[in-house]
């Protein structure tokens, strides 16, 4: 059956608490998801009080400076620190966001932070996403064409711009691959093998609505399957999710429609 | 469900590709639903019309070729969609492949029984 109960092995036990916050005036304190499969224990929520004036004001500020100046050991991904790479996708206060975007204000009481959801996890807050960048590449998100290509640029007008970029900049080339989606989505945690998710799927529907790809048949082929693409169930969850306001739901919805559009 | 054999991670994201048969299904679950919309208000209008009938007054309301038409209509169509329906729940919850299809044979079986059985009983009533 699928599994509503975290594997004995995966339940959170209390960790340690650290006061680094002594005499400080505006205190908050970070309740982070701590595991090292190395040492063989079950993961941990360490607490980790903060003097807020000591770090900026994003939560990714936080845990930069709880590693740099509390605890070296504390593991996570980030490069960008703007919202622009993906790769500080984690679950902070309840909820799929990117650590740099997420004002430490916005949380009232501890912030409690844990990885991205369902997804094996490497150490600490870094998730395993071996398998999505796999789902990923399996769509081959890079344009395909028969037409040899031409001497200029590929043609393509202000409106076959605007399906990929949205007239609002929010269309499905605004896509960080963070996962924030796709891990957020209760149909990727059930069948996370053989359902491809929202985030993978939003970026399918970007190759399959590219004026100047000619694989579009190819591509519908290869989604027209009862797992790849109808395991969702239209919940929305992913698009609630997207960190960069894109609209997952809405990609799949049109993929569905194009599904039905050549069968009729 | 782990699958202990060593796989690379494009080997198990590709597994055994497209079934090619997504849309039918999807189609057909949405067709029911709307079928079954302006049916089910049919059934309950002529539940709440019914009260208090008696056995021959019944029968021989569903002896009407048009209620008798639009019941074994319902039948089809719920019990079609309830069999769609069912088979995305076992497909999402349950791992175990074995499990898994057995319960929708189980439950296609189930329903194509319940389904001739219901025809049945109301061509019954409604020829004899
Ligand atoms: S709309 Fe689809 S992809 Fe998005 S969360 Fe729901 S089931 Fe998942
Ligand atoms: S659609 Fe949004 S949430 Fe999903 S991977 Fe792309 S940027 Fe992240
Ligand atoms: S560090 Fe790049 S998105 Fe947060």
């Amino acid at each position: 059956m699928a599994e509503f109960t975290l594997p004995k092995n995966s339940k959170i036990k209390p960790g340690r608490k650290v006061d680094a916050a002594k005499g400080a005036k505006r205190k908050k304190t970070f309740k982070v998801y701590r595991y090292d499969p190395e040492d063989k224990q079950n993961p941990r929520l360490d607490e980790f009080t903060i003097d807020l004036d000591q770090c900026g004001p994003m939560v990714l500020d936080a845990i930069i400076h709880i590693k740099n100046d509390i605890d070296s050991t504390l593991t996570f991904r980030r490069s960008c620190r703007e919202g622009i790479c993906g790769s500080c996708a984690m679950n902070i206060d309840g909820r799929n966001t990117l650590a740099c975007l997420k004002p430490i204000a916005e949380v009232s009481g501890d912030v409690k932070i844990t990885p991205l959801p369902h997804m094996p996890v490497v150490k600490d807050l870094v998730p395993d996403l071996n398998h999505a960048y796999a789902q990923y590449a399996s769509v081959e998100p890079w344009m395909k064409t028969e037409t040899p290509a031409p001497t200029r640029e590929r043609l393509q007008s202000p409106e076959d711009a605007d399906r990929l970029n949205g007239t609002d900049g929010k269309g499905p080339s605004g896509c960080i691959l963070c996962f924030c989606c796709s891990t957020s989505c209760p149909s990727y945690w059930w069948n996370p093998d053989k359902f491809l998710g929202p985030a993978i799927l939003l970026n399918a529907w970007r190759w399959i609505t590219d004026t100047r790809d000619e694989a579009t048949g190819e591509r519908l082929d290869q989604l027209d399957d009862a797992f790849k693409l109808y395991r969702c169930h239209t919940i929305m969850n992913c698009t609630n999710a997207c960190p960069k306001d894109l609209n997952p739901a809405k990609s799949i919805a049109e993929i569905k429609k194009l599904m039905v559009e050549r069968q009729t | 469900m782990t699958d202990h054999r060593i796989l690379t991670p494009m080997k198990r994201a590709k597994g055994l590709g497209g079934g090619h048969s997504g849309v039918p299904h999807w189609m057909n679950q949405r067709i029911t639903a709307l079928a079954n919309i302006p049916l089910v208000i049919w059934l309950i209008y002529s539940v709440m019309k019914l009260a208090g009938a008696n056995y021959l007054e019944f029968t021989t309301w569903l002896s009407h070729p048009l209620h008798a038409g639009l019941m074994i209509l319902l039948i089809v169509s719920i019990f079609y969609h309830a069999t769609l329906g069912l088979q995305v729940i076992y497909e999402d919850y349950i791992s175990c492949k074995c499990l898994k299809l057995t319960k929708i044979i189980g439950a296609k079986l189930f329903f194509i029984a319940l389904g001739v059985a219901c025809i049945f009983s109301t061509l019954k009533v409604a020829l004899s």
